[in-house]
């Protein structure tokens, strides 16, 4: 008899897409983006649930994803990662990562994915300029100015990566990461990346805030440990060329 | 005289204390090590205490006790440094680990299923005996 696995790794090609969902605790929406997403772009869809103590897995499941449990709480970025090492393990050539809150539109993949062929560059981010709040405008100008990644929203969690992105991303080296942000894209620099931005729609999260801008006391710590980690990092300062999206803020 | 002999006392204590958790296996390879040297050092110290004025002389501290102390707490220090090292090692792998585990979870359950569904409608094909059915499936 045929084992699954020999079947998972058969039909592998470099442009398999594989849509990664972190999610905790997002029982509300998971359902309805995993739907989105296999309607709108048809490919295989993978939700980490981060330790989620609610119906979460068993929801992203019935709706027709694979899913991943973690045993215990990795953090949004740790869980991300388990999604690229699983990208790489089953063959997949391109991944591209979503929030499970509902932020991102499903329907708006299609011509990310689109874009992301067109330009060809490594990372491909989805932004939406118009969401970013006057405090979270002057952070990133404080990180453009410290890390010279000419990126207009460092925390957009809408991205497309491709088969060199994913390696770099699973690789241990990325594990001691906390957030699918800044530290992500200096890694990407630094293993010569080319990173592409393009503007999107997102709506505000139907529950709950940011992870990261909730509280002043998180934001300082967020700034802290961030800054710490672009000086970590400045030994490999070097400017990468990111093209000018079409639509960017002009702020 | 009293003073050297409680210098004495505590130095043999603390590096008897120590030798006996690494011979009890409480500390794992080159942490033995370390603290066996810490321990030697103690004993030294504690039942020698000249050789502080010694290292005073030598190393031209006008006021030898302060040596042990700010060496001691440099040591200290470099453990500590050393400790958060190993920690974030560890974090590392402990994270590594944890993704791998439920990757690798996830894909047992899909074999399973699959060998599952693929045993059932194998006998459900041939149907010898219906009843013997679950007892295979739980024993693999």
């Amino acid at each position: 008899m045929p084992s699954a696995l020999f079947v998972l790794r058969s039909n592998a090609s470099p442009s398999r897409l594989l849509a990664v969902i972190p999610a905790r605790n997002e029982a509300g929406t998971v359902a309805a983006i995993v739907r989105g997403v296999i309607a709108s772009v048809g490919c295989d869809v993978l939700v980490v649930s981060d330790a989620s103590t609610d119906e979460t897995a068993a929801l992203a499941k019935a709706a027709g994803a694979a899913v991943i449990d973690l045993p215990c709480r990795l953090g949004a970025w740790g869980a991300t990662q388990t999604g690229m090492r699983y990208a790489q393990r089953n063959r997949y050539g391109v991944v591209m990562t979503l929030d499970a809150d509902g932020q991102h539109h499903p329907q708006e993949l299609p011509a990310l994915l689109a874009e992301q062929r067109r330009c060809g560059a490594n990372v491909l981010i989805g932004t939406y300029a118009q969401r970013l709040s006057a405090a979270k405008r002057l952070a990133w100008r404080y990180f453009r100015l410290l890390t010279g990644i000419g990126v207009q929203d460092f925390t957009s969690g809408l991205r497309v990566y491709d088969r060199r992105a994913v390696r770099a991303l699973a690789s241990r080296e990325a594990s001691l990461l906390d957030y699918q942000d800044l530290g992500v894209l200096m890694l990407l620099r630094k293993k010569g990346l080319t990173l592409h931005e393009t503007p999107t729609v997102m709506s505000p999260r139907y529950q709950g805030g940011s992870r990261v801008f909730s509280s002043w006391l998180m934001v300082s710590r967020y700034m802290l440990h961030t800054t710490v980690l672009c000086f970590a990092q400045l030994g490999v300062r070097r400017r990468i060329a990111v093209p000018k999206a079409g639509a960017a803020n002009p702020s | 005289m009293t003073a050297q002999i409680t210098a004495g006392l505590i130095g043999a204590l603390l590096a008897g204390a120590i030798l006996y958790l690494v011979r009890r296996d409480h500390l794992h390879g080159s942490y033995a090590l370390w603290w066996l040297a810490v321990a030697a050092v103690i004993l030294l110290l504690g039942v020698f205490p000249p050789v502080i004025d010694w290292l005073g002389r030598v190393t031209g501290i006008n006021y030898p006790p302060v040596l042990p102390i700010i060496v001691g707490i440099g040591m200290i220090l470099i453990r500590m440094l050393k400790m958060d090292i190993d920690r974030s090692q560890q974090e590392r792998q402990l994270r590594r680990l944890t993704q791998k585990l439920a990757i690798l979870e996830q894909e047992l359950t899909e074999v399973r299923r699959t060998n599952g569904a693929s045993r059932e409608s194998l006998s459900r094909e041939s149907a010898p005996a219906p009843a013997d059915l679950p007892r295979v499936v739980e024993r693999r």
